[in-house]
């Protein structure tokens, strides 16, 4: 038993040192990538722009525009929150982050949570209807949507439900400036939400569909759900409670590494529907190579995925507990 | 009888003053609640002379806030905050009579202190979109006159300095030390038709709220609103905007809903930059043999839908006043491009293409979206330049990179040949100077041509020369000496539209010229106000 729990504490201790380098080569790479994009602010603003400048004006601005802080102060700056400046809009990076954020987080927080919900339960159904039509249809239905891409979705929904038909606004997060109660506003903005949700929704529902329903298949043929059904337990519980479960895992992790692509994972829509969002920050900022702007959402998109990860090792452990039988 | 006449007799009356009651809140009414412009980028910066960002849009959304002295419309140069201007070649001297009752945002009375006041915090503090480097000083004599002095005769002052220069309130800005870190509400205070209410970086859109006491007449409409879309068509067509920026095969649809389409003349064009620092191009007869071998009107056509026009060799657009109609030309002709080449010493190989003492002539073109009026532009000219390149025995790498990426390569003279494009064709001739003088270091646009000496004389002279007459004479030979040279070949101009609804009782229109130093955007302020 000591030397048991000796081993899971080395095991621990190693997950946790893993992930520390991990997380320091990516501040490292936060860092030092955007470095190596061609250009500079200054070109990106000013040299297709109605302003012609001299060598001197140019060197001028380039000096006010350009901060060189060294991998150290960099990183000393981050553990006291500060991001940095944009050199666009000469405000604070956070500021920018946090305005973005909670939009990119109501799309991509619902478009999971709705794909995920319905790809289980469709896919529940489906593999419990093994080599039924309703199964083949489903299956060719979703494969058929799983190859077309979201720009193509995006465009088809907003020809159809924007410009012919007209219920729901093509562009935005919502009426900008109307003078509305909470109620209404609420309302534009769940009817501004909808076509872009709904491409979001089209592009992961059939994945979680296909992985659920064939995790299922192989569930359903183990023999502890042959018990259950010779124990004569209700169906809907035999599928939920002992096969799905035990189906679910794979999806976890798909859910995970989904939301780990949060920022470039919608850009696409994002500048179909002229969405706001952290994607669109990225794509502006890398083209007015506003530095301290991209290297804040690199590290945090990076480290994003790093949390996510360690919080999957966790997750696991609690939907399928023989995961830490075998270690 | 009598008394049913009676009603129906009052009833009558009843109906008609309430129809009079009507059609009078009507014309009450014709003040517009609110009006949104549809852009698709959305985001350039805050409209303020040190923040916003240096393209046209970004001067535009300033110029909403802040006032010049001098301002243009459809047809030219129109009063602002001066309500008459005069020059003085002897003293070297613009006078300037400013309008009475002007007042600022915060509701403190304009006078020509902040006039002068501007010139020097703008020679203190640089706003790069107004080059004062030729202003020696401003004076004010009492608070309605103000008296602006010349270093040296500088002929494009009204539209570089006098129409462009945002004019700034003292007692806000001077104790401001670094004005790009600026951003107080009272950096947004201006004397202009509208108050800045809001900029939403996220979202990209901009609020601002008619300012009730302009000089010139309450502006027509209470909000004005910029919104982030990129789907013009879709944005108008469903009512969501009330101007915008479209593509040229989108006007029929757009009439067809009742839209007005404002369509501008020939003041961008798209050009084939050419590495002329550098073998084979240092040759001006290479540069001419490439001339030859493009043919502009199969690019308009092949990769833009026949929607635009051939551009002018000499730089300058044929709609503007000082146009050189007989501006040396290069009618596509292949065979004729390569009797040049072969003239040079180049042979064809086995595969058609050119080479010359054993190595073959590889030239390399980068292609990028460019942005044309704030919107960008995807298209397929590098692909057809390749094609008609190649047709004539020169064999090109094409490379698409992004913009930026483009342009730095282009800045640092990394490149053969670049497809650019820039505005400003129909502004004042000074744009000769920024698009070939070598000193334009900054700009990706510019040919920075140092080679011929006549011509760079000819462009230092054409600012300094303030007799119109005279001025055209020296743009007109500037035009022939560069089309002779071909530093960079202007390839087209694009079909530039935009549309409105006129249901808002607005006219929009472009303005002569472009607004400032020629942006080609159909946003003119004036639009809004008379």
């Amino acid at each position: 038993m000591t030397n048991n729990s000796t081993h899971f504490s080395s095991r621990r201790l190693g997950l946790v040192i893993t992930f520390g380098l991990t997380a320091l080569a990516m501040l490292y790479l936060s860092y030092s990538l955007p470095r190596l994009l061609p250009g500079d602010f200054v070109t990106a603003m000013y040299a297709s722009s109605q302003v012609t400048l001299t060598a001197e004006q140019e060197a001028e601005l380039r000096a006010y525009y350009t901060e060189e802080p060294g991998f150290c102060s960099y990183l000393l700056r981050l553990f006291t929150l500060d991001w940095g400046y944009s050199y666009a809009f000469l405000t604070p990076v956070s500021v920018l982050f946090l305005e973005a954020l909670p939009w990119t987080m109501l799309l991509l927080g619902a478009a999971h949570i709705i794909s995920m919900s319905l790809g289980f339960i469709t896919g529940v159904e489906a593999s419990w209807r093994h080599g039924s039509r309703i199964e083949k249809g489903m299956v060719g239905g979703m494969t058929f949507l799983e190859g077309i891409p979201e720009i193509s979705t995006g465009i088809i929904l907003l020809l159809l439900f924007a410009l012919n038909l007209q219920w729901f606004p093509a562009v935005g997060a919502e009426t900008a400036y109307a003078e509305v109660s909470l109620l209404t506003r609420l309302a534009d903005i769940g009817l501004h939400l909808t076509l872009p949700l709904a491409t979001l929704v089209l592009a992961y529902l059939p994945g979680n569909f296909l992985l659920t329903r064939n995790s299922m298949i192989m569930v359903i043929r183990e023999p502890f759900v042959t018990t259950a059904r010779a124990k004569g337990l209700p169906a809907l519980r035999i599928r939920y409670s002992h096969a799905a479960r035990n189906a679910l895992l794979p999806l976890v992790t798909r859910f995970g590494l989904r939301l780990a692509f949060m920022i470039t994972g919608v850009l696409v829509v994002e500048r179909i529907h002229s969405y706001p969002g952290l994607g669109t920050l990225l794509f502006n900022a890398i083209q007015a190579r506003d530095l301290p702007v991209i290297q804040a959402v690199v590290l945090i998109s990076s480290l994003m995925v790093l949390t996510i990860i360690l919080i999957l090792e966790m997750l696991y452990r609690i939907i399928d507990p023989r995961i830490d039988y075998v270690r | 009888m009598k008394r049913l006449s009676t009603i129906f007799r009052g009833i009558t009356v009843l109906i008609l003053t309430i129809g009079l009651m009507g059609s009078a809140g009507v014309l009450v009414n014709a003040q517009a609640d609110e009006i949104r412009i549809a852009d698709s980028k959305g985001d350039w910066g805050y409209p303020n002379p040190y923040r916003h960002y240096p393209r046209g849009p970004g001067y535009v959304r300033m110029s909403w806030v802040f006032d010049t002295l001098i301002w243009k419309d459809e047809n030219g140069y129109i009063p602002a905050l001066a309500r008459s201007w005069t020059y003085n070649p002897d003293t070297l001297s613009f006078t300037f009579e400013l309008q009475e009752g002007v007042k600022w945002h915060d509701g403190k009375p304009f006078s020509a202190a902040d006039v002068v006041f501007t010139i020097e915090y703008f020679k203190k503090h640089p706003y790069r979109w107004v080059p004062i480097g030729d202003v020696s000083g401003a004076e004010a004599f009492g608070p309605k006159k103000v008296v602006i002095r010349l270093k040296k005769p500088y002929a494009p002052f009204l539209a570089y300095v006098g129409g462009v220069m945002p004019i700034l309130p003292k007692h806000i800005w001077q104790n401001v030390t670094d004005p790009k870190k600026f951003n107080d509400p009272g950096s947004f205070i201006g004397c202009g038709p509208y108050k800045f209410i809001d900029f939403n970086k996220a979202k990209g859109t901009y609020l601002y709220e008619a300012f009730k006491d302009y000089y010139q007449g309450r502006p027509k409409a209470d909000r004005l609103i910029y919104i982030k879309a990129g789907k013009p068509l879709m944005t108008l067509s469903t009512g969501k905007a009330d101007m915008a920026n479209i593509k040229p095969d989108m006007a029929d649809a757009l009439k067809k809903n009742g839209m007005v389409i404002l369509i501008n003349a020939r003041g961008w064009n798209k050009k084939l930059m050419i590495n002329h620092t550098k073998a084979p191009f240092n040759d001006k007869r290479f540069r001419q043999a490439l001339a030859h071998a493009i043919n502009q009107q199969e690019i308009i056509d092949k990769a833009h839908r026949g929607f635009g026009c051939p551009a002018s060799f000499g730089l300058l657009s044929p709609d503007h006043e000082f146009y050189n109609p007989d501006t040396p030309t290069y009618a596509p002709d292949q065979a004729k491009a390569r009797r040049i080449l072969e003239s040079l010493g180049y042979k064809k190989d086995g595969r058609g293409y050119y080479s010359k003492d054993g190595r073959p002539l590889k030239i390399r073109l980068l292609s990028s979206n460019i942005t044309v009026a704030g919107e960008s532009m995807a298209d397929r000219d590098g692909e057809v330049i390749k094609h008609q390149l190649e047709a004539a025995g020169i064999h090109i790498d094409l490379v698409n990179m992004e913009q930026a990426t483009t342009d730095a390569k282009v800045k640092k003279w990394d490149f053969d040949l670049a497809i650019s494009g820039h505005g400003g064709l129909l502004g004042d001739a000074r744009i000769l100077n920024r698009m070939i003088n070598p000193k334009a270091t900054g700009s990706v646009n510019s040919a920075r041509f140092g080679a011929n000496k006549k011509l760079l004389k000819l462009l230092k002279d054409q600012v300094a020369e303030m007799d119109v007459v005279r001025r055209k004479a020296l743009v007109y030979k500037i035009q022939e000496i560069y089309a002779d040279e071909v530093p960079a070949i202007s390839l087209y101009y694009p079909a530039s539209m935009a549309a409105y609804s006129p249901k808002k009782g607005i006219k929009w229109y472009y303005t002569k010229g472009g607004i400032g130093l020629g942006i080609p955007i159909a946003q003119n302020k004036m639009s809004l106000i008379k």
